[in-house]
């Protein structure tokens, strides 16, 4: 059974004209890394608030089809008990900070609190989402006086104590530096190791090809490819898309180094392999 | 990055008291400086408030916003010293121009009400950790959204300020004069504001969508993370506020 | 049109016992040059000292020979723009086009070059036709793009970005490159904090390095960017290509991809 399944959804925002999501039909499997793309119109941020259930439930608007999660409908559901079962962290880690907790330690219990676990029960929660994190030592400080990566990795803590099965990321790394970046990859590769669905929006598709199962490509809200990194960055036709694919794909091509399936290298290891083999 | 936490734990006698006795507080304060049209009677209050602040050494903090509020009210002076209906008085003449008694009065009674609504609400805001305050509130019946409603319009005024030193920067860079006399000042002052409220607005609105996502408005019922503090004597404090209140409304009756 | 800076043993803290800039010397004249370093390096305290938002606590900076002590920011205007990295800070009119004339006319322009500089600079940024739309209606990277336009309108000879990539999509990167190498063909100076390598090392003609308030490094990015010891030290990656090419046994450093590709078409070829 798929953990997440999308059927014909379409979306419109109440003050828009045209569609944003244009009949997205996918499914995800428990505990796959999928990988967002598509430029900066492709719709998406708007596809992640309608797997959280953001979209319908706080964006109101023209909304068609399903998204299923664990085969319960999002649309009849309370968002509370979509977002305990899918959490989002946003792009911006400083409008995500609650403004009423004082130290990183409360900020995590928010969600916790609200959802009526008990203390014990939250304390226990609290600390494993810091170790993950890796912000043990951040746990009493002020969550504004954190840097961004600081900050976006407590997000993340704050959502992974809920324990979602499936956390969607929009842009997570976008407002980083490349150090806070390769940290926010890295704890989010772990939480897909360790059995939950992540599902990300990223630029940096150097990263996403590294890590991700699957790659869904949008283009104008409509679904355009949905396959496997090599599969979807191989295409001939993505840049059309407005994609520019990772470096690796770019130089390969450049150089007609395709594998014998007909992708291109996807990362620095596929390429130099291919660089030694050659054209087959 | 600018921080935009008003409270700092100073370990005062202040923070030994409860969110809602300070709340209460607040409101007893403003009520009487309302109640009685009175120049000593208000500045008494104030002094109490300004008191309490220094106690919770947290008095400097205030001071930039009592600035930045007497120079919205300078126009407010300025207006009622010349131009209210019952001036009679000649107070001061500069040049043709004439301030009177009864406009100045009026004014610096309406001056010193707001520089007490700041105090007042400044010895709660500033001596209280927003959490123990939504929480106190909660747990009065409030419902959480209300209570952090009330937490965020107080949450606006460091983040506003923080968000107008930065327009305010981003202004200087495209030429706008914002140094130098208290006039240049003033008039770069006012065309920042909107923007400033505008932005924190937006960002409101931002961490809306973010508490949703973390179950803010879940129906079942909620647990807390700390414990609840100890206050000093909260029944006795506020039940000692309800009845300064009541003696302060019958003595205005009576009296 | 002069565009120069001088920075003379500069120091700068906010707090007394936390030094955040310690003597820093440097001089830019026609080279665009990129500022990279991790966070907190002091990079954007750098360009707001530049800018004269920040004064010196010791030494001088000079924007063609007028030292920033001796004058307001607002006064340095009509030389040196910086594009703030969150447009969020700087936008402050209610519609994209007032926005963008807002500093032409602070600086002097008439209201007629202010519309033409106005048209150009939204031209360049890919926003005509947006002219009346409220910014807060519009996405945060074509807020971006806004903030970067209301700067171009001014036509300053001295342009600094910080962080001008952040959040765009292949296309806005273009666009951005297409924005910089038009600044430096019009002869002015351009400076940018990036933390994007490969945007850094293709486009800038001088790369900064900066670690803890102190310059690391400075020099041609071929000479930067091969110094990977050092870059690890500031906590920096080489560029994607220049790594790729070492690991396909380059000698050379390379700075964008079609160095990269054309040398390795040639080693293709004799390889066969």
């Amino acid at each position: 059974m798929s953990k997440i399944r999308v059927e014909g959804l379409k979306y419109r925002y109440p003050d828009m004209d045209s569609l944003v999501l244009d009949d997205l039909s996918f499914e995800v499997e428990k505990g796959a890394f999928i990988g967002i793309v598509g430029e900066n119109t492709a719709g998406k941020s708007t596809l992640c608030y309608a797997l959280t259930g953001l979209v319908p439930h706080f964006f109101k608007g023209a909304y068609g089809g399903n998204v299923l999660i664990d085969n319960i409908d999002v649309k009849q559901s309370e968002i509370s008990d979509v977002t305990s079962k899918a959490g989002l962290v946003f792009d911006q880690p400083f409008s995500q900070m609650t403004g009423s907790k004082t130290t990183v330690y409360e900020e995590i219990a928010f969600g916790l609190e609200n959802s009526g676990v008990e203390r014990e029960e939250m304390r226990i929660r609290i600390d494993n989402s810091l170790r993950l994190m890796d912000i043990e030592h951040l746990q009493n400080k002020n969550p504004y006086d954190l840097s961004g990566g600081q900050m976006q990795r407590v997000a993340i803590a704050s959502v992974l104590a809920m324990k979602p099965d499936v956390i969607v990321l929009d842009e997570p790394t976008s407002q980083l530096d490349p150090q806070g970046s390769d940290e926010v990859f890295q704890v989010i590769a772990k939480l897909a190791e360790s059995g939950i669905t992540i599902i990300m929006a990223e630029h940096k598709l150097e990263k996403l090809a590294e890590y991700a199962s699957k790659i869904l490509l949008l283009h104008k809200g409509k679904q355009i490819a949905y396959g496997s990194p090599k599969e979807v960055f191989s295409r001939d036709d993505i840049l059309e898309y407005g994609i520019a694919p990772p470096v690796y794909v770019r130089i390969a091509k450049a150089l007609k180094l395709k594998n014998k399936a007909g992708f291109y290298p996807i990362t620095l290891d596929g390429l130099k392999q291919q660089w030694n083999v050659g054209d087959e | 990055m600018e921080p935009i936490h008003s409270y700092t734990d100073k370990k005062s006698y202040i923070d030994q008291i409860d969110p809602i006795s300070k709340l209460l507080f607040a409101f007893v304060s403003i009520f009487i400086t309302y109640l009685f049209s009175s120049i000593p009677i208000t500045c008494f209050v104030l002094l109490i408030s300004i008191v309490l602040l220094m106690v919770g050494r947290v008095l400097r903090k205030i001071v930039p916003l009592l600035a930045i509020s007497f120079t919205l009210l300078l126009s407010i002076i300025i207006v009622q010293g010349l131009t209210h209906p019952t001036n009679e008085m000649p107070l001061l003449t500069l040049g043709t121009i004439v301030f009177y008694q009864e406009g100045l009065t009026f004014a610096l009674l309406i001056t010193l009400r707001v520089f007490n609504m700041l105090a007042a609400f400044g010895v709660l805001i500033l001596t209280t950790k927003p959490d123990d305050l939504m929480e106190s509130l909660m747990k009065q019946g409030m419902s959480p959204k209300i209570s952090y409603v009330f937490l965020s319009v107080f949450q606006l005024i460091p983040q506003m300020r923080a968000t107008l030193g930065k327009i305010t920067d981003a202004q200087r860079s495209r030429g706008m004069e914002t140094e130098g006399s208290l006039m240049i000042r003033i008039k770069a002052f006012f065309p920042l504001l909107g923007p400033a409220v505008l932005s924190s607005l937006n960002m409101t609105k931002e961490r809306a969508i973010a508490l949703e996502v973390r179950g803010f408005s879940s129906k079942g019922k909620k647990t807390f993370i700390s414990e609840e503090k100890s206050y000093f004597y909260p029944k006795f404090v506020r039940c000692g506020l309800i009845i300064l209140l009541i003696a302060a409304i019958v003595w205005r009756i009576v009296g | 049109m002069m565009a120069e800076i001088n920075v003379r043993e500069l120091h700068f803290s906010y707090y007394p016992d936390q030094e955040i800039l310690k003597g820093i010397n440097l001089h830019f004249k026609e080279k665009s040059a990129a500022i990279i370093g991790q966070n907190g390096a002091g990079k954007t305290t750098l360009v707001k000292l530049f800018k004269g938002l920040l004064k010196p606590v010791k030494g001088d900076v000079l924007i063609n020979a007028t030292n920033t002590k001796e004058i307001t920011a607002a006064k340095l205007a009509n030389q040196i723009g910086l594009v703030f990295q969150n447009p969020n800070d700087q936008i402050f009119k209610s519609n994209v086009i007032d926005e963008v004339k807002y500093g032409p006319l602070m600086i002097g322009f008439t209201e007629k070059e202010a519309s033409i500089q106005a048209d150009l600079a939204l031209e360049a940024v890919g926003l005509r036709g947006l002219e009346q739309v409220n910014p807060y209606d519009l996405s945060l990277y074509e807020r971006k793009m806004i903030s970067i336009a209301s700067i171009l309108a001014m036509d300053t000879p001295i342009v600094i970005f910080d962080e001008p990539t952040m959040g765009q999509d292949s296309q806005g990167k273009e666009r951005i490159k297409a924005i910089i190498n038009r600044l430096r063909q019009e002869g002015k100076l351009v400076l940018s904090i990036i933390h994007d390598m490969d945007f850094a090392a293709d486009v800038f003609e001088r790369a900064i390095v900066m670690k803890d308030g102190q310059i690391l490094l400075d020099g041609e990015p071929r000479e930067i960017f091969a110094e990977v010891e050092l870059l690890k030290e500031a906590y920096l990656e080489q560029p994607n290509v220049t790594r790729i090419g070492r690991e396909l046994g380059a000698e050379r450093v390379f700075l964008n991809e079609k160095e990269l590709i054309d040398w390795l078409k040639i080693q293709h070829a004799t390889l066969q």
